[in-house]
């Protein structure tokens, strides 16, 4: 390109930049059409909500004006921290959410591999395509299975145990809140097990044959190239989603623990059950203390978004992707 | 290279014979454990009611009735809320995926002036959200309350979907724009016409995500719909559940054989099991029926998710 070009160049760009922003966008306007509706419904549905996380700090009556009732400064986060039922909340959140992480992440990793290790191809496809049914199906659904699953009064879990004598009587596995983790736990796995494992099994794919080859060569068994080679090339995915697995530690499935404790009213479970989300819904929708409820969504929203943050920085450190 | 590498790959360990028994084990396990609760809730919806008391129903109906059925498609009810759940799915997801779609292609083209500042106001609701008490009061106070339109409006524009159909389309080579730009197509013709059928691995992965989203939804109708009539069929089996156990408790107090329906299952008497199953069979059809279809394009719409983040 020689210098004059160049010159020109720079010319015809600075002569762009002379137009105002709002011509050039007159200019496209068939392009700035389609966003139109996009953009209004985000600003509407997204960016107002969060003008409203303010009544947290005034005590909102209904048909106040939003952002115009009297002020209330901290008071609604002092009477949080101070409030039993949310120490409980934040627990059990933390409990699950650690029980998910720790045991619920690895198993779809473990059924990716082993489903690596079926060779007779229509028999992978169709295992696959069956493992992801559940995670079509509404919590709603699910709980209606596993209700009729675990009920004491012949459901399956429980005849079966008693069939193969570990236990003698029924387990309530909804009658007492012990065994709601666990309840959380195993579901969550039951419901997400296919669905989590697509991620891996497309890594697993994308894996050179060739390292498997040269593998060949040198002998080795299936046990050590599914080690060696498997589990050691997918190793970046599984650090990427376990890192996005920590920042949403405080989203422990509201429509999961809504439905298993049949929207809360199941008393027995409550003390184990209680996670933000239901604490939120129960102070603002059933109990109408709508400003404190507010605090207590705006308090999530800003420890999430710090745990995504961090999470994010950690990505980097791991020379990972990451989103900002 | 090896000259014929199958000759080496056929030697075999007895680590190997453990793997495939481990193998076999857990797909085995895996099957059983997803199917049998589906295959044992179709047995019991199409077996007869008074028979299922016996117990020990597994997966297939002891004794074939459609009875069930009949009962739950006699009453009015099933009909509008199946109805309300059709109509809210297919206007959400076509609505959806166009608006979505839309706002995606805008903000993937490389000169749309103000692409910055759409993409920043795309991003941070993705992070950070007000929470549930200040959209509660929005949507009260534009008149969603009780509504149709609260099924639809705020679910139009999803922004994780948004971003998934956006790095398709900066996927696509940009000479499909070009040329018909020259040919003196807007970018209106130019999404509609040209990268819409273009695109169909991701148009049918954010259709499927936006119809199960709408199909499984029963929050909205929780807190928005008090009147029966805009109810959809989520709501319906959550409400059949939740009496169906206050029935059952009522039966077993009284040692009766069948309960009273209550709200639901107005004067019928019937198995509050079977009534409940059929329900849930009638509500997942549906989504059966459509997700092996669309599994090569969302597999791949995942990967695209994946790899852009």
């Amino acid at each position: 390109m020689s210098l004059k070009q160049a010159q020109a160049n720079g010319q015809a760009v600075q002569v762009r930049k002379k137009k105002g922003t709002f011509a050039r966008m007159l200019e496209q306007w068939d392009l700035q059409i389609l966003l139109v509706p996009g953009i209004l419904l985000v600003l509407l549905f997204s960016y107002v909500p969060m003008y409203g996380v303010i009544m947290g700090f005034q005590n909102f009556k209904l048909g106040d004006f939003p952002g115009f009732s009297e002020w209330a400064g901290f008071k609604h986060f002092q009477t949080m921290f101070a409030d039993k039922y949310f120490g409980l909340a934040m627990r059990n959140t933390l409990v699950i959410s650690a029980l998910k992480m720790f045991i619920g992440f690895p198993i779809p990793i473990l059924f990716a591999v082993m489903l690596n290790e079926m060779r007779i191809q229509p028999i992978k496809k169709s295992v696959q395509t069956i493992s992801y049914l559940p995670h079509f199906i509404s919590w709603v659904v699910t709980a209606t299975l596993m209700f009729d699953l675990l009920s004491t009064d012949g459901g399956a879990v429980n005849e079966f145990l008693m069939w193969i004598g570990i236990i003698k009587q029924p387990i309530g596995f909804f009658s007492d809140g012990k065994y709601f983790w666990g309840l959380t736990l195993l579901t969550d796995i039951w419901k997400e097990l296919g669905w989590n494992a697509i991620i891996f099994v497309a890594a697993i794919t994308s894996i050179s044959q060739d390292m498997y080859e040269a593998a060949d060569i040198d002998g080795a068994t299936r046990v050590q190239k599914m080690w060696h080679i498997t589990i050691k090339s997918i190793k970046p995915t599984i650090i990427l989603m376990f890192i996005f697995q920590v920042g949403g530690i405080l989203n422990a499935n509201f429509d999961q623990i809504m439905m298993l404790t049949k929207q809360m009213s199941n008393a027995m479970l409550k003390e184990y059950a209680d996670v933000i989300d239901t604490f939120i819904y129960r102070l603002g929708v059933s109990q109408g203390r709508f400003s404190f409820a507010a605090a207590a969504g705006l308090f999530k929203s800003v420890i999430n978004f710090a745990l995504l943050l961090s999470a994010n920085w950690i990505a980097g450190k791991f020379g990972e992707s990451q989103l900002f | 290279m090896a000259k014929n590498p199958n000759k080496i790959k056929m030697r075999r360990v007895a680590s190997d014979y453990v793997l495939d028994i481990i193998m076999v084990v857990v797909i085995v396990l895996v099957l059983v454990l997803t199917l049998y609760p589906f295959l044992n809730s179709l047995a019991i919806s199409l077996n007869d009611s008074n028979d299922t008391m016996r117990g020990g129903i597994t997966i297939y109906p002891r004794k074939f009735t459609l009875r069930n059925y009949e009962l739950i498609f006699t009453n009015p009810k099933i009909w509008m809320a199946y109805f309300i759940t059709i109509a809210r799915t297919v206007i959400g997801t076509v609505g959806g995926v166009f608006i979505t779609g839309m706002l995606a292609f805008a903000v993937s083209r490389t000169n749309l002036v103000g692409r910055k500042v759409y993409t920043m106001l795309c991003l941070i609701p993705m992070y950070f959200a007000g929470g549930l008490m200040p959209s509660y009061f929005l949507n009260l106070s534009l008149g969603l309350k009780n509504n149709f339109l609260v099924y639809i409006l705020p679910a139009l524009v999803n922004l994780w979907n948004m971003i998934l159909m956006r790095s398709y389309f900066q996927s696509l080579p940009e000479a499909l724009e070009e040329s018909a730009l020259i040919d003196g197509a807007n970018y209106i013709t130019i999404f509609f016409k040209i990268y819409m059928p273009l695109s169909t691995p991701i148009v049918a992965t954010i259709a499927l995500y936006f119809g199960v989203q709408h199909w499984n939804d029963w929050f909205t109708s929780n807190l928005y719909i008090t009147e029966d009539w805009l109810k959809p069929m989520q709501s319906v089996l959550l409400q059949i559940v939740n009496e169906a156990k206050f029935a059952e408790q009522m039966s077993s107090l009284t040692g009766g054989v069948s309960v009273d329906m209550g709200n639901i299952m107005q004067g019928r008497n019937t198995n509050v099991r079977s009534i409940t199953m059929a329900t849930m069979i009638i509500t997942i059809i549906p989504v059966l029926i459509v997700y092996p279809f669309l599994q090569r394009y969302f597999v791949k719409g995942i990967m695209i998710g994946s790899v852009k983040g």
